[in-house]
């Protein structure tokens, strides 16, 4: 005869039980004030996470998550012996929360694609040398900083308590949006005859940046407005300056998914500061440091230099490129301040980059 | 169909609802859209309102400021719109130099902008579903009024 575990051997006597007729059943009179909702869709693109949150005790998002330090789902019964994982220790709802969380969620779900599926990588042209070069260029930069928005998210999620699960479904998206975005653009930069062309030392110092901040709201502030922010500017960018269709949908759809990132970002650092405005200065300095880490990443030939060639035509057209660089970079700046307003700070008179670059 | 005209919008919104499995794969669009037609001495705009999959109605209004709270406003000359549109109808659909993303971006010729940044975020968001609903302009003919078109506001 085997011989199992203590363990195993305690759930093979209480399945003996069972089969005697010994049931517990107690679990069907848990929890009596979550019993008998009824969520329905708010319309026809189906029931979502907000729809689940206007009815009776489950939408409500507590100010500090479940000190049970489980997995239990909010609004369940939790059974005092349950055991805490000893992992969650970012508690705080302002920590994390931003008020359009859920819905983002809902949209992200509803909005994913396929680089392989959606697009039209038959439309591929071979292109001059030096278009080619300048596009797979830029793809290899942008393959080498999208994940930042992958491992970000990452790091920090398992230290999210599991109450403030819209949170950690949305960055889950994230996440796999960032994937996208790296497949995307390595596929593009093997797909035309060219390849990856040289990394960016520069990425790596913005990049570390994101990574070591010492809290999530510092990390997302950098990563989600900051960075995301500038990008989206790079992707509308990349969206004109596309060499044919297959970029154009590139771009395009990159570009959704990253307005998606920033308006968390955005919403978040708003409801943080309005429960901690002391916590402002914290804030500033690490923009600070990321704006001037982003300003050298920018100015990086291997990131400016393809961007020229590509708004110039060619390599030949870089000067009048690099000019018509100048004003996006602009507004790519006040995108960013006008951001940080909406968030409930303002950075316009303590900017750590100039507005406009040199003519 | 004359463009602008509340119909000519309503012809876009008709296109996209009547694709629902379209949509539904691009996913969902929360939006207030204005399209402002910008005539040498007057302007003439339309509101197009995008609720979950579906286009949900557009309406002429008199101003920006009579359009809902939170509308992003696509604005441009007439001919920067006239030439849009005839080139979606020239080649199905807008080329590499027309797309919405690409007349808006130097905020010229056409511009976009909402009160607040996170409202004019909202047309980056959703910038394959508006494409696409534009894009469907190719499939009617669009004839042009000029400058001396009314507005039912003037």
């Amino acid at each position: 005869m085997q011989h199992y575990s203590p363990a195993v051997e305690r759930v093979l006597d209480h399945m003996s039980e069972v089969r005697g007729g010994k049931l517990d059943l107690s679990w069907m009179n848990s929890n009596p004030g979550g019993w008998g909702v009824r969520a329905t869709p708010r319309d026809e693109r189906g029931l979502g996470l907000e729809d689940l949150n206007q009815v009776g005790i489950y939408g409500e998002v507590p100010d500090h998550g479940g000190e049970h330090g489980s997995m239990a789902p909010r609004g369940a019964e939790v059974p005092a012996d349950t055991p805490a994982l000893g992992c969650y220790d970012i508690n705080d709802k302002s920590l994390v929360w931003a008020d359009n969380v859920a819905l983002l969620y809902d949209e992200a779900v509803a909005r994913q694609w396929s680089s392989a599926r959606d697009v039209p990588w038959d439309k591929l042209k071979p292109l001059p040398d030096d278009l080619e070069k300048a596009m797979c260029q830029l793809c290899t930069g942008l393959t080498e900083v999208e994940f930042i928005a992958g491992d970000m998210p990452a790091k920090w999620m398992w230290h999210i308590n599991h109450d403030f699960h819209e949170v950690k479904c949305f960055l889950a998206t994230q996440i796999a949006d960032e994937a996208r975005h790296l497949e995307v653009f390595r596929k593009r930069a093997l797909a035309n005859g060219g390849g990856l062309l040289k990394a960016s030392p520069g990425s790596e110092q913005l990049l570390r940046a994101i990574i070591e901040a010492p809290d999530y709201t510092t990390a997302s502030s950098l990563m989600h407005i900051l960075a995301e922010g500038f990008v989206l500017t790079l992707f509308r960018n990349g969206e004109m300056l596309a060499l044919s269709e297959v970029e154009k949908k590139i771009f395009r759809l990159c570009m959704q998914d990253e307005a998606r990132h920033v308006a968390y970002g955005t919403m978040h650092l708003k409801y943080f500061l309005e429960k901690h405005p002391e916590r402002a200065e914290d804030i500033h300095e690490i923009l600070r440091h990321g704006e001037e880490a982003i300003f050298g990443l920018s100015m990086e030939p291997q990131t400016s230099e393809p961007r020229a060639i590509l708004a110039g035509g060619g390599v030949d057209h870089i000067f009048e490129g690099m000019a018509k660089l100048g004003y996006l970079y602009t507004k790519q700046v006040r995108e960013y301040l006008h951001r940080l307003k909406v968030a409930g700070l303002d950075r316009s008179s303590r900017l750590a980059i100039p507005l406009e670059l040199p003519s | 169909m004359l463009f602008p005209s509340v119909e000519w919008f309503q012809a876009l919104c008709n296109a996209a609802n009547a694709n629902p499995e379209r949509f539904r794969r691009l996913g969902t669009v929360d939006l207030v859209l204005v399209a402002k037609i910008d005539y040498p001495h007057q302007s003439r705009l339309f509101e197009i309102v995008f609720s979950g999959y579906h286009c949900a109605g557009v309406r002429e209004v008199s101003s920006t400021r009579a359009a809902r709270e939170g509308a992003v406003i696509l604005e441009g000359p007439f001919e920067a719109w006239k030439e849009m549109v005839a080139n979606i109808k020239a080649n199905g659909q807008a080329d590499l130099a027309h797309t919405l993303n690409t007349l808006t971006l130097y905020d010229t010729p056409m511009r976009v902008w909402a009160e607040s940044q996170l409202d004019t975020d909202l047309f980056y968001r959703y910038q394959q579903n508006l494409q696409e609903f534009f894009d469907s302009a190719s499939h009617f003919e669009t004839e042009f009024a000029g400058p001396e078109a009314t507005s039912v506001y003037n």
